[in-house]
């Protein structure tokens, strides 16, 4: 293990990356906690309504895009070199005959990945010492939901980078591997939206679209299983690659894909955020799960329609938690019908049993209330009453101190840390 | 002396080409066994097969325990000298001696980075890689390719003053003759033959030339 931590240590990309990320982190910070500001009414002008300014969505989550941006283009250098400069330098035939199990190198090369995470953290760490010295609201489920989300992709993006590394001859192809893998999940993302079945089943457990789930406060368990047994599998596959008398398809890698296919299955979900906003309000939940026959919806709506978006997000996402028995149709699933002539476009039908019901509502209200009045059960009380908890936090403070830090304060630390090291080993 | 390794019908097959068949030899307590044979004749891909950093199709290996040092390798390029000898002693619960580095001229760049060391001097690091292992048999391949006269002359006398039981690739013949007790000769993935200098005839090139 002090081998790839002193290996990690003396990369020039591991530097360079801790460079760029507290740059980055420090540019989105600055700019949101300025936007957050602004929409707190730091001018003078009026604020927005204060129970829309979350920090969640107004702080962390742009904060954290700089590591969203690392993840996908830095972080998989540092990973690949780990495995590609042992391989290319001959070191790896030594290791081979070191009495050391492949599955102990393999984990000695994921703690000092893990490590590496961590230390690239600092920065958002710094950020969120700020944030909370301007006197900023911080909710800590949301917080660390988010960090585990982004750490789960961390995790993923780095393994992926390891069996790229372990499996091509060279850095250079392991670096294009890994990017058109990101390439591919991105466009996997895109194409799916609105789409239903398994194409749209498939992309709900891209990075991308995991990630989306905890930024949005809300911890999907399947996501979580799927991300970490998708990371076992490419360690898996790493360990096969490198070990030249292992070539087949091992028992390991059969069982990981079972238990892949097992984990799509799990429906449990919690919703984190301090809003509620993946639920609706607790007397809507109750008298949903109580309806015992299954929901089929049928959007007559095409992807790229906002109104998908709206209703994807602010109700199908709830009521997926809430019903366990929905079908969701998506009848324009593969085209785009905004230029078809069908009387239907914008309807959405519901049917319970032999009852149903057409409106063109996307409101979280009118879906509830029409559900209710096609299961014959009572009508709860509006949920404005329980959704308007939430207080918002607004805070009128620019960012005092963040550029000096961030531009100026980490680079000297980074960069001085770097020379001590390289004239440690040099 | 007694064997302490033996190949039997070990052949191995790269990018679909046949590069061993049915090679059989034996190495011997305390010798230095050369395999000797031309560019393409299999030397590496043999050591590599026997040391398992490669697959082979068939054969079987009895013995002790081996260690084998690549050609042209420059391990963990970004690391001291230090750093890497010291990584591969720990590995085998060992350490490693002064004298060894001493003789290998290593002691004055223990704290150069081995990016940056010449090829002469990378295959010296190689072959205290080597010789610190405490196994029973240790393969070295082309362990003279890259010094100069005056360091060659130099490391035949430390693989001979190591008292240890050795195998080394040379395509070098009158390297292989001044080191080496007895010689595995490879030709085209065969063993051309096996045996002391005097067994296979006293001279080696025409061995080869015939």
């Amino acid at each position: 293990m002090r081998k790839d931590l002193a290996e990690l240590f003396t990369s020039r990309a591991f530097w360079l990356l801790l460079l760029f990320v507290g740059l980055l982190t420090g540019q989105s910070f600055i700019s949101a906690v300025d936007a957050y500001a602004e929409a707190s009414g730091i001018g003078g002008g009026a604020a927005a309504l204060a129970q829309g300014l979350s920090p969640l969505d107004g702080i962390l989550v742009p904060t954290a895009g700089a590591y969203d941006l690392a993840i996908m283009l830095l972080f998989p250098f540092v990973a690949i070199r780990l495995i590609a400069s042992e391989k290319s330098s001959g070191a790896w035939k030594l290791m081979l005959q070191w009495p050391v199990k492949m599955r102990d190198h393999l984990l000695s090369k994921f703690v000092a990945l893990l490590v590496a995470w961590l230390i690239a953290l600092v920065p958002f760490a710094i950020a969120i010492a700020l944030w909370l010295s301007y006197g900023g609201h911080l909710d800590a489920r949301e917080t660390l939901n988010l960090l585990f989300g982004y750490t789960l992709r961390y995790v993923l993006t780095a393994s992926v980078a390891v069996a790229a590394a372990a499996l091509m001859p060279g850095a250079a192809n392991a670096a294009v591997v890994v990017l058109g893998l990101t390439i591919g999940t991105w466009a996997l993302d895109f194409l799916a939206a609105g789409r239903g079945g398994f194409v749209q089943k498939l992309a709900s457990f891209t990075p991308a679209a995991t990630v989306r789930m905890f930024e949005r406060g809300l911890l999907r368990l399947d996501a979580v299983l799927i991300l970490l047994l998708l990371s076992l599998l490419a360690f898996a596959i790493a360990g096969i690659a490198l070990d030249p008398l292992r070539k087949r398809i091992s028992v390991s890698i059969a069982i990981l894909a079972v238990a892949i296919a097992l984990a799509t299955q799990v429906r449990t979900s919690f919703d984190v955020s301090e809003n509620r906003r993946n639920s609706f309000p607790a007397a809507d939940e109750r008298v949903l799960a109580s309806i015992r026959e299954p929901l089929t919806i049928t959007v007559f709506l095409a992807a790229e329609d906002p109104r998908m978006n709206d209703y994807e997000n602010n109700v199908l996402l709830k009521l997926r938690r809430a019903m366990p028995r929905l079908h969701v149709r998506y009848p324009y699933s593969g085209q785009s019908a905004l230029f078809e002539n069908d009387d239907r476009y914008g309807e959405i039908h519901y049917r319970i049993g032999a009852k149903t019901a057409v409106n063109r509502s996307t409101t979280e209200e009118i879906v509830l209330e029409t559900i209710d009045t096609l299961a014959g059960v009572e009508r709860r009380p509006l949920p404005a009453a329980e959704s308007s908890e939430y207080p918002g936090y607004p805070l009128a403070k620019h960012p005092a101190g963040a550029a000096w830090i961030f531009y100026l304060v980490w680079p000297v630390v980074v960069i001085t840390a770097w020379r001590l090291r390289t004239r440690r080993t040099g | 002396m007694s064997d302490v390794l033996r190949v039997s019908r070990l052949s191995a097959r790269r990018g679909g080409r046949e590069i061993l068949r049915d090679v059989a030899f034996t190495v011997r307590e305390d010798e230095i066994l050369g395999v000797i044979g031309p560019n393409g004749a299999g030397k590496t891909t043999l050591f590599e097969c026997v040391a398992g950093v490669l697959p082979r199709t068939s054969g079987t290996i009895d013995g002790a325990p081996l260690f084998y040092v690549p050609d042209g390798i420059r391990p963990w390029p970004d690391q001291t000298v230090r750093w890497t000898l010291a990584l591969n002693a720990r590995m085998f619960a060992t350490q490693v001696e002064p004298s060894l580095l001493d003789a290998l001229d290593l002691t004055r760049l223990l704290d150069q980075i081995t990016a940056s060391l010449s090829k002469g001097e990378a295959k010296r690091l190689g072959i205290a890689l080597g010789l610190l292992v405490p196994r029973a048999v240790i393969f070295l391949d082309e362990p003279f390719d890259g010094l100069d006269f005056r360091q060659t002359r130099h490391a035949i006398d430390v693989l001979r003053n190591a008292k240890r039981t050795l195998v080394l690739s040379i395509h070098q013949l009158s390297d292989a003759v001044r080191v080496c007790d007895r010689f595995l000769l490879l030709d085209n993935g065969r063993v051309a033959g096996e045996g002391t200098l005097e067994e296979l005839g006293g001279n080696l090139e025409e061995f080869f030339l015939a």
